[in-house]
């Protein structure tokens, strides 16, 4: 129900997803994962196209993901590149609003789009006799998006009850929308995806058909599509579609700005007026996704430490002491630099400092002491569990390729990365915690529930 | 790679494979049109039974070297005892602390070196657990499977912590609006019948709940002519039975008869409009709840199209009135949740809290236009495609197809549907549509809950409801088919 998600979760949740990237031959299980077969071609106007033919479904997954992300919001902005995704389902040209979900659920499909740091991805799936509209349509909306203020009023409202519901009314959505901006001091990562009321409240039409200019062109953007079609035929609508459209003689803005080394340990309180319970967050800065040979490591590293109930924080904070009711460790990596990221929501009756204590001994010991063989064997065959799943579907295929693309740099990460998985070593566990996590400088939030002053006096008698 | 087990129907021929990049004068002003259909392939479940009871049922799909299996048992929360709200999902909870002489962090890691885990729940008419792997971790995962159902431990000490951290998970969940409105419309429409309390329990009915109240609830449910087990994927029929006798063959059936399933519902106590105040809450939850037929009705295809017009999918009525036309929530649907005896129709959206009246009227409006006037056949056509679309979806998957061939096997219903669910959702008239919504969806029988900062939006509500009643959060007693915790307490 919940779509165009704004998903600074949705793209965490795919970092983790990469992480499942599987070797092949998998040593870890009997299994030999097959490579994703996917064919790349690049149209002179810039546009990069990806395919997988797969036909165990009557299915076709149609993906387009921009280089484009809350880290371009305009300055005074922030949230605007998520905001303007949701006008992409708006009037174009030759489409009326929410045509696309005419063109998709009306036929039985569905679609989205989630905006994160770095990118943003429009996807859907559709009976595979629907393509054809489907490419049409994704080239519509890149070349001839066409909002009017109207729309443009009534979205922004739907995007700012979005900001509502993730972060004040989730009570833990104070917390992740905090981390970002306490963990950046210079990046534009330090904007939250989600931006706030204010910014998105300053945000005229004239921005939005700016933004469009700037960042949606062909040569900034990924095609991709997985499922049941034609392989010929896909590249002819392709040509036909897309090919068109001009590359515009204006360079793509790009940030530059440099994320500086941590000199100190820093400490900041959030608080929040709903959640039951407290919370507490650490992070330290990482390499860029694209550095793979730290990347995987660090990404086996947040497996040890907290995929499944046999995972090491689960172990100690939530089982063996007690003192934690959730945890959670990622390796958030990105484009630019990225964040190793571990949390813990408190079980009731106890304290920040306790969580914060555990989850530290736990990071040095995993960062210094032998690890077992069959632990790394356990979390290889764990993601490698995983990525089989995701590949089930060609919504799933297409996403990796996404990811492997955009994110980690190279489409071919997205088979390469398992064969380097299956080779990471406790030596490089140790290798990457140390240099990046334990000699670093980290960023700790604490989460405290304050209740909000009752205004009055009927309040009732609390039991 | 899979096989190709499908054909794509030949929509492509020569006239499309000019290549040459067209210029901008070319590009369609229209969309072009789709190609033929394809056809759903819909593979069809095997059921065999052991000796013992144990119905076996395999569902293949083979693309990919995966299988979903799951031991699921008739019977969940609907057989938690009065004061002991949450029993049954705790019992589901605590079948791999520890069982069969291993751990609960041994039986942790066993299951995550198979590459899976262990995930248990109640719902209301059944307990499950399961685990997906590749289809070599099979054998083990069917092994682990069946220590954990058949021996389980319910050592003390897993107990509390268990307990513990329901009560958390509660709290958690109850500081989400919506989640407590939902949780107070059900039990405006099942009153005190067996499905009208908290299955996943009360702060105080968990810390009642004791090592014996657990073993008992498992001793009466988690027997082999009780329960079915589900293998979904990589799997031959032949293989299930094997791997099933392997694993469960020696589960002995006690001779005592199965408990009888209680009343699903009975008497409410609730007003028709409850707002509840949840101080500082960033948002308002808004739930709409009617009490729906049964899962095995006849009405079953005419409720599940119905629930597709008013708010089974984005494009369904609730979200376009109250997002896309006003922006007034980031999302509105409904459900139509079909239980073994009763079920029920629940709609949700969350809004800023002075907007709660507002989406009320709204939700109100919607639930009651279904009755009034027919839906018109292009809108009809468009929500079946969005319902077929996303049934045909939920099978690709292995976890998604166990799931759909338990929930047949739960309730009864001939397990050769799955393959009729298209033909059947196409039947459906918008003149059946309009009887069902008058014969189950009237205004008379509805039950709305808000919760929010009710500063904010209790006195418009009543301005247009003056019998809508206002609780305080804090104030709630949640094992009390009134909310309220008696007089003089």
């Amino acid at each position: 129900m919940t779509k165009r998600l704004r998903s600074a979760s949705l793209m965490v949740s795919l970092g983790l997803l990469a992480a499942t990237a599987i070797p092949h031959p998998a040593q870890a299980s009997d299994l030999a994962i097959p490579p994703i077969q996917y064919h790349q071609r690049t149209l002179p106007n810039g546009l990069q196209v990806l395919s997988v033919e797969d036909h165990a479904s009557p299915n076709v997954a149609v993906q387009v993901w921009y280089h484009v992300g809350s880290k371009d919001d305009p300055q005074g902005r922030s949230g605007f590149a998520h905001l303007f995704e949701h006008l992409m389902f708006k009037s174009t040209k030759h489409m009326h609003a929410e045509q696309m979900d005419r063109l998709t659920e009306d036929v039985g499909g569905a679609n989205n789009a989630s905006t994160g740091d770095d990118v943003t991805n429009y996807f859907e799936i559709v009976p595979g006799n629907h393509l054809q509209t489907l490419l049409w349509a994704e080239a519509e909306r890149l070349s001839n998006l066409n909002v009017d203020e109207k729309n443009f009023t009534s979205e922004r409202a739907v995007v700012e009850e979005e900001y509502r519901q993730s972060v004040l009314a989730n009570p833990y959505g104070k917390l992740f929308n905090a981390i970002d901006p306490k963990s950046y001091t210079v990046h534009p990562y330090q904007r939250p995806v989600i931006g706030s009321i204010e910014d998105l409240e300053a945000a005229s039409l004239q921005n939005v058909i700016d933004f469009h200019r700037t960042f949606y062109r062909p040569d900034n953007a990924t095609l991709i599509v997985a499922g049941d079609f034609d392989p010929r035929q896909l590249d002819a609508w392709v040509d036909q579609y897309f090919g068109w459209i001009p590359r515009p003689a204006t360079p793509i803005p790009q940030v530059t700005a440099k994320e500086p080394v941590r000199k100190q340990d820093k400490r900041y309180t959030v608080t929040s007026e709903t959640a039951p319970l407290p919370a507490v967050a650490m992070t330290w800065l990482i390499p860029p996704a694209s550095d793979s040979a730290d990347r995987i490591p660090l990404q086996v590293a947040a497996a040890l430490l907290s995929q499944g109930d046999s995972s090491r924080l689960y172990q100690s904070l939530v089982y063996r002491h007690q003192v934690a009711q959730e945890i959670g460790a990622f390796a958030d990596t990105r484009v630019g630099p990225g964040l190793f990221t571990v949390y813990a929501v408190l079980a009731s009756g106890h304290e920040p400092a306790q969580a914060e204590k555990l989850l530290n001994e736990e990071i040095v010991w995993l960062a210094t002491q032998p690890i077992a063989d069959a632990e790394l064997d356990k979390v290889k065959t764990q993601l490698l569990t995983s990525e089989l799943k995701q590949r089930q579907t060609a919504q799933g295929i297409a996403f990796a390729l996404g990811q492997a693309s955009l994110i980690d740099g190279n489409v071919q990460h997205v088979n390469d990365d398992l064969a380097a998985l299956q080779k990471v070593s406790a030596n490089d566990v140790h290798r990457v915690l140390q240099k990046y996590v334990t000699s670093a400088k980290k960023v700790t939030i604490d989460y405290l529930p304050q209740a909000k002053a009752a205004p009055d006096t009927a309040k009732g008698a609390a039991k | 790679m899979s096989r190709a087990n499908h054909f794509r129907l030949a929509v492509f021929t020569a006239i499309a494979l000019t290549t040459g990049i067209a210029a901008a004068t070319d590009f369609p002003a229209t969309p072009p049109a789709p190609g033929p259909a394809p056809q759903l392939n819909v593979p069809t479940p095997t059921a065999q039974t052991l000796p013992n009871g144990l119905e076996v049922i395999s569902v293949r799909r083979a693309n990919l070297p995966l299988v979903t299996a799951q031991l699921w048992v008739r019977r969940g929360g609907e057989m938690d005892p009065p004061r002991l709200a949450g029993l049954a999902d705790l019992t589901a909870n605590l079948l791999s602390k520890g069982a069969a002489g291993r751990s609960a962090p041994q039986i942790a890691a066993a299951a995550e070196a198979l590459g899976g885990s262990l995930d248990a729940s109640a719902g209301w008419d059944e307990s499950a657990i399961g685990i997906t792997v590749t289809t070599p971790k099979l054998p083990q995962a069917l092994g682990l499977l069946a220590e954990v159902v058949r021996q389980p431990d319910f050592a003390e000490t897993e107990v509390q912590r268990a307990r513990s951290q329901a009560i958390d998970d509660l709290r958690l969940q109850l500081s989400q609006p919506t989640a407590l409105a939902a949780l107070a419309a059900n039990r405006g429409v099942f009153g005190e019948g067996a499905y009208g309390h908290s299955r996943h329990g009360t702060p105080d009915s968990l810390k009642r709940i004791t090592r014996a109240d657990v073993q008992r609830l498992h001793d009466a449910l988690y027997r082999p002519d009780n329960a079915i087990l589900i293998l979904a994927g990589d799997i031959t029929p032949a293989q299930a039975l094997q791997l099933a006798q392997a694993s469960f063959g020696d589960w002995a059936k006690p001779a005592t008869p199965l408990p009888p399933r209680p009343a699903g519902s009975a008497a409410s106590q609730l007003p028709p409009i409850l707002l509840i105040d949840q101080h500082g809450a960033g948002q308002a939850g808004v739930v709409a709840a009617h009490a729906a037929p049964p899962r095995r009705d006849d009405s079953y295809y005419v409720g599940s199209v119905a629930n597709a017009v008013l708010g089974g999918s984005y494009s369904a009525r609730l979200n376009e009135e109250i997002r896309i036309k006003r922006g007034l929530s980031y999302g509105a649907g409904s459900r139509l949740q079909g239980l073994g005896d009763g079920g029920v129709w629940l709609a949700s959206a969350q809004t800023k809290n002075p907007s709660a009246p507002q989406v009320v009227e709204l939700m109100l409006g919607q639930f009651k236009q279904l009755g009034d006037s027919r839906v018109d056949a292009d809108e009809l056509a468009a929500r079946k495609a969005t319902l077929i679309g996303a049934y045909g979806r939920s099978l690709e998957t292995t976890a998604g197809l166990a799931g759909e061939v338990a929930e047949l096997a739960i309730y009864g219903v001939p397990l050769d549907s799955i393959g009729k669910y298209v033909t059947e959702v196409q039947a459906v008239t918008p003149k059946q549509i309009e009887k069902y919504a008058r014969k189950h969806l009237a205004a008379d029988d509805l039950h709305v809950v808000v919760v929010g900062d009710a500063a904010q939006f209790g006195a418009a509500i009543r301005k247009d409801h003056p019998q809508a009643v206002l609780l305080q959060s804090t104030a709630l007693d949640l094992d009390s088919p009134s909310l309220q915790a008696p007089a003089g307490r």
